[in-house]
This record gives C-alpha cells, structure tokens and sequence, in this order.
C-alpha cells in the first residue's frame, strides 16, 4: 500500500523556498568561485580565461608549503588541545558537587568572536605584552614560525574549551546508566570505567566533537588575520587566510579561488574520509 | 511539472528582484557620500561636510573603513553594483591607472586647469593625477615624509636635530645607550619605509629605475641598501617590528625617540594633544650619501575621486572643485594639523610651512612614495618580503628574490 506523502502534493512547492536559497546563497558562488579559479582577474576587468594556469602556479608557490604546514598544525591541534582538554575538564566535573559552576570559567570566552579574541591576546602575547612581563621573558611570541600558530592555537583551546567540555557533558549526562553500574559492580573504577566502559559509549559523540575540530581547523581564518594578519612574512598563514590574502590584498582573485577551490576540497575530502570511517567503523 | 513551473517562476522574479537599473536617471543629490579607508578621520570629514553645506548647500556624509584591503575590495566590487559612493579615496601610481583604465574614475581636467590658473593646485602636482594626459581625482592630501621625534627625550638626552646621517647615527647611539629605542618600524602594512627610505638617501635614481622595471630587486645596490637596513636592524636602534602599538604611542610616551613617516602623521599627534615645537618636533632624514646633490624627501598625495557614473554627477564634480579651494582647505589642513595641496593655505607648525615651502622651491629632490611608485603585484609581494626581513634580517637574498620574481611577472605583461 502507498502512504500518501506527508506533506501533501505541494511538498515540491513547500522546499522551493529553502532549496532557491541554497542554490542561490551556496551552490551559485561555489560554481563562480570555480570558474573563477580558471580566469585571471582583478576585479576590474573582465575574468580572462586562463585554464589551470592558476593551479600550476599554487602548486609551484612556496606560499602554499608554509600555509599547509600551518593548517595541518591547526588540524592536529584543534583536535587535539580544544577536544582533549574538553572531554577532561568534562570527566573530571561530571560527577562532583557544584560540577557545574567548575566549567562556568570555561564557558565564557566562547562568547568572544575569533577577532575578539585576537583584540584580547595580541596586546598580552606583543613582544612587549603583559606575557614576557609576567613571565620576565623576551620572547617575540607572534614573530617566529611555528610559534606563532602554536601560540595562537593555544588562544583558540581557551575559547573552544568550554563548549566542547559541554558537549562532553551532555554526551556523559545522556549514555546508559545500565552498563556503568555493572562495571561498577564488577570492580571497575576510575581509568578502567572510562576506558572500557564510558569511552566505547561516547564514542558516537566524540566523532562529532573531533568531525566539528577537524573542519573548524582546516578552515582557521579569523583568529589568524585578528592576530597576525598570516606574517609576519607570511610566515603564519593559514589557507583560509592565503585564500583571503590572494584574492582581496594582492586584488589576485582568479588565484584567490584557486586556493579557495583546493581548500573546498580537502575539507570536503578530509571530512568524507573520516566520517565515511567513524559511520562504518 | 507544476513544481518544476512554480520553480521556474520564483527563479526569475529572484533574479528580476536583484537585476541592475542600469538605465537609472540622473539624481539630483543634496548630500554626498564619501567613501574612505580613513576611519580614525570621521571627524574632520564630518567637518568638512558641515563647512561645504554652509558653503556650497551640498553636503558629505563620510564612510570610513580602517582595513584598506577590505576597503579596495568594496570599492572595486562597487564598480559592478549599484551601491555606489559618490566620491571616494584611492591612491595614485598604479592603482589610480588601473581604475582609469577601466573608464570608472570621472575626467577631472577641467577642474585643475581652473585650480592651477586660481592659484589653488600646483602644477607639478598634476603628474602625479595624470593618465593618458587628462587628469582625475584631486588631492585629498600631500604628504613629505621625514622624522617626527619626541622633544622632551632628545632635550634630556642632549640630542639635537640632526643634519647628516652621520649625526643621526650618533644620536641613536646616544638614545640606545640611554635605554630609549631610537627607531620605529613594524612588520605590517608600512613595512617598506626603511627600505624606501634608504634607497632614496642611497641611490634615488636606482629607486626610479626599480619602480619602473628597469633595474632588479637583486641588483647590487639594492643589496647595499638591505644590508645598510640590517646593519641598523641589527645594532638595534629599532623596536621589535612585531609589536602592536600605535607608533603616535610610542612616540607620546618616549619609548621610541623617533618615528619615519608623512606628515599625515601629524593627526595622529593633534589626536593625542601633543604639540608641536614642543612635545614633538620633525626634521628631514639626512641623505646616507653625502654626494647626492639634493637630500631626498618622500612625497606622496593621497586623491579623492568621483566615479564616471556617478549618481549625480554635476554634484560631484561641484564638490571636487569646492575641495580645492582655499576655503576649503583651510578648515581640512587646520583641522587636523596638516599640510595642505593648496599653497595658498598655510598651517600652525613651522616645522610643516617650512618643508612644504622648501619642496615648493625645489630644494628637495622629491621622491615619490614605494606604495604609489610600485605596481600592486609587486607591492604586495614587497611588503610581505620586508615584513620578513625585519623580522628575520638573515633573510635578504630569499626576500629580493621572491619580490623580483613577482616583477619579473608583473613587467613581462606591461614594459
């Protein structure tokens, strides 16, 4: 027997409006985008079509080595710092009394925008900053690479901590209390509860919470530009900000989309690789 | 199919919704708006608007950006939209030739003939506005770049004005030994001072040939005047290029005894109520070789432009004209404590009359600034190069020939 649809024979008509808005607001650009990674253009003029003139040169820019070696950093890091500490912080103010006004410091500097934050740390980590004055250093922090995007991405752990320790939270607050308390019968406790029983059942979260890190990483741009505007030297750069940098401070915006396309696809082929890994795994 | 219509129909009163009105009429238009990436100069802007509804029953609303990337972006964008703005900033050298090209910018000849015969514009300030022979956009502002230095520090270290570079070594000895920072200069933006700076008081002709593709970045004088820059870097008469403070705040505070940059600058000091000819003073950079025949001055002269298809036109090209006058111009150049285009207008500071007059009677060899006297691909390459250099002095050769190989790109497809 065939159930009628359930949102009657208009359902075409009822996406329609959600589905001119994707294709205007999203595909639309991207297809641009692409055609203009194929076109010398500087905004003025018309695009010339230059085939993949603009991807040979990326492949051959040493730019390009220095704003990937800084993403990967920024990948492996996002996953790493913001997501681990998160999950600790999580464990370890799950369960004790006032929990959570524990996470409360944690919370709040995620209601800072990545510029906000940059505002906020670049007169602290300035060479001379409030840092090397605590701290009675000398260190130019924001100057030398890979200090620079470490230093930055430790920022960006104390802004993302907070929300990915309430993710954690919510994802400890929501699993079956059933088997817990078997382990527990059983003699279980402390880093073998959370190793062989809590771990495997927030495992569904945790490849959200890391799924989220890794495209947030790929893409750091805010903080980066806020910070140190991808120098000195360039020496900081992130794709995202090489996308940006090429196409509206060197006005090179047929090879600022070429940047913008290669990123779109590493994203998106990082993306589907480990999803397609966390689904079937 | 009936989807596939009412689709179809939505699609096309999307895109009527957001199609052009090319064929818009004329405006008449009471109020201007005038774009600019001077944000921290609201002010005196809104000044002006004030001063020319009183004067000219037009007045000006400004739009100030402070990012001129994001700001060069919109104004480009804006060309093939219809939010326009009816006058706006730009700089001239290559980036004003290139909007020219592309039959955006509004013929201004008519008003600087006017202006030069009126005693308003100086003729040769025209050069600087001309493309193709025919003149476009009028000065905003004139700017000579040389040394603002914090009195009070050179007075209680007994340092004088200097007037050879010789001298100004010794002077920054003399402050570096005393625990104050001699020299300002940072990584970003306006990292290519020293260099511009350097090459014009070592060969300035070298600099013209650079700037029109006719000598490499990997020239042997170029390496000279790297290697001058580095000796400097190096006996650390400068502040840390990376720090973020505002260079009128380490200068305010004498943390940094001096600091290059356009009389522009001066702003930045009525800004923070500081005086001239006794909070702080300006004196030109003495020339590196002594056998030039000139001391070489930076020059630069930022314009202010009306679009060819502008919404109201005639409004302005009346503001443009307006804006070159002496009554014009008195209230701007007062106002901010600068210098002005106009010669009849004088200003407060000494300092300022007497390098405007002296450059006037060509006792200067006026050089004309890197960010104008350099096409924007190699700009762009340029000014991240020298960022890395004065973080990384070590770097000289990999940084020439990185920005030499965006000219040779750049002058490939336009010798």
């Amino acid at each position: 027997m065939r159930t009628a649809p359930i949102l009657g024979r208009f359902r075409g008509g009822y996406v329609a409006p959600a589905v001119l808005l994707v294709a205007g607001l999203l595909y639309a650009p991207f297809l641009w985008t692409a055609y203009l990674s194929l076109t010398a253009y500087d905004g003025l003029a018309d695009p010339e079509f230059v085939g993949l003139r603009n991807f040979t040169r990326l492949f051959d820019d040493p730019a390009l080595l220095t704003s990937t070696r800084n993403t990967l950093i920024w990948v492996v890091g996002t996953m790493v710092l913001p997501v681990g500490l998160g999950l600790l912080v999580a464990v370890l103010s799950y369960d004790i009394k006032g929990g959570a006004w524990f996470r409360v410091p944690f919370m709040l500097p995620y209601a800072l925008s990545g510029a906000g934050l940059g505002m906020v740390w670049s007169p602290i980590l300035s060479h001379d900053g409030i840092a090397n004055l605590l701290l009675g250093t000398d260190t130019a922090y924001m100057q030398e690479a890979p200090h620079n995007t470490i230093a930055m991405l430790l920022v960006w752990t104390w802004q993302q901590l907070g929300v990915n320790t309430l993710l954690f939270v919510v994802g400890l607050q929501s699993i079956p209390k059933a088997p817990i308390e078997a382990a527990r019968l059983d003699g279980a406790s402390g880093w073998s509860l959370f190793r062989h029983v809590i771990w495997p059942l927030m495992r569904p979260l945790t490849a959200v919470v890391v799924g989220l890190a890794l495209v947030a990483g790929l893409k750091t741009f805010d903080i980066v530009w806020a910070m140190t505007q991808g120098g000195p030297g360039r020496n900081s750069e992130t794709l995202a900000v090489m996308m940006y940098r090429e196409t509206f401070v060197a006005t090179k915006y047929g090879y600022g989309s070429a940047v913008a396309v290669l990123l779109t696809v590493v994203a998106g082929l990082a993306s589907w690789l480990y999803l397609r890994r966390q689904v079937n795994g | 199919m009936r989807t596939l219509a009412a689709l179809g129909l939505a699609a096309t009163l999307t895109l009527a919704a957001c199609g052009g009105n090319d064929a818009a009429a004329p405006q008449k238009k009471s109020e201007l708006s005038l774009y600019n990436d001077k944000g921290a100069w609201s002010k005196y802007f809104d000044g002006m608007g004030a001063l020319s509804k009183q004067q000219i029953s037009l007045s000006m609303k400004p739009v100030g950006y402070t990012d001129s990337a994001q700001y060069q972006a919109f104004i480009k964008a804006s060309f093939r939209t219809d939010v326009k703005p009816d006058l706006f900033t730009w700089q001239t050298g290559g980036m004003l030739e290139e909007i020219v090209k592309q039959k955006q910018v509004a013929d201004t000849t008519a008003v600087w003939q006017e202006a030069i015969k009126a005693g308003d514009l100086p003729q040769d300030l025209a050069p600087y506005y001309t493309v193709g022979g025919k003149q476009y956009c009028v000065p905003l502002n004139v700017a000579y770049w040389g040394m603002f230095y914090n009195m009070p520090v050179f007075e209680k270290h007994g340092v004088k004005p200097p007037t050879t570079w010789e001298e100004l070594i010794k002077a920054a000895d003399t402050l570096k030994k005393a625990g104050v920072t001699p020299f300002y200069h940072t990584s970003v933006l306006f990292s290519f001072v020293w260099f511009e700076q350097l090459m014009a008081g070592m060969d300035p002709d070298l600099y013209d040939r650079l700037s029109t593709g006719k000598a490499k970045y990997t020239d042997p004088g170029v390496v000279a005047v790297m290697d001058k820059w580095k000796e400097l870097i190096d006996a650390g008469y400068f502040v840390n290029a990376g720090d973020k403070t505002d260079p009128a705040d380490l200068l305010k505070t004498g943390k940094t005894a001096m600091v290059s940059f356009g009389t522009f600058f001066n702003t930045s000091m009525t800004t923070r109520s500081m005086a001239p000819g006794k909070d702080y003073g300006f004196f030109v950079i003495p020339n590196v070789n002594t056998s030039l025949p000139k001391t070489s001055v930076i020059f630069e002269s930022g314009p202010l432009c009306a679009l060819d298809k502008a919404a109201d036109p005639a409004a302005s090209m009346k503001y443009l004209k307006w804006w070159t006058s002496a009554g014009a111009q008195e209230k701007w150049a007062s106002s901010r404590g600068d210098v002005s285009a106009n010669p009849k207008v004088t200003v407060k500071d000494e300092a300022l009359n007497s390098i405007t007059k002296d450059a006037g009677s060509g006792k200067y060899r006026l050089v004309n600034r890197y960010f104008e006297a350099t096409p924007p691909p190699i700009l762009s390459a340029a000014l991240d190069g020298f960022g890395k250099f004065v973080s990384d002095t070590s770097t000289t050769k990999e940084v020439l020939e990185t920005i030499q190989k965006a000219a040779d790109e750049y002058w490939s497809t336009h010798q």
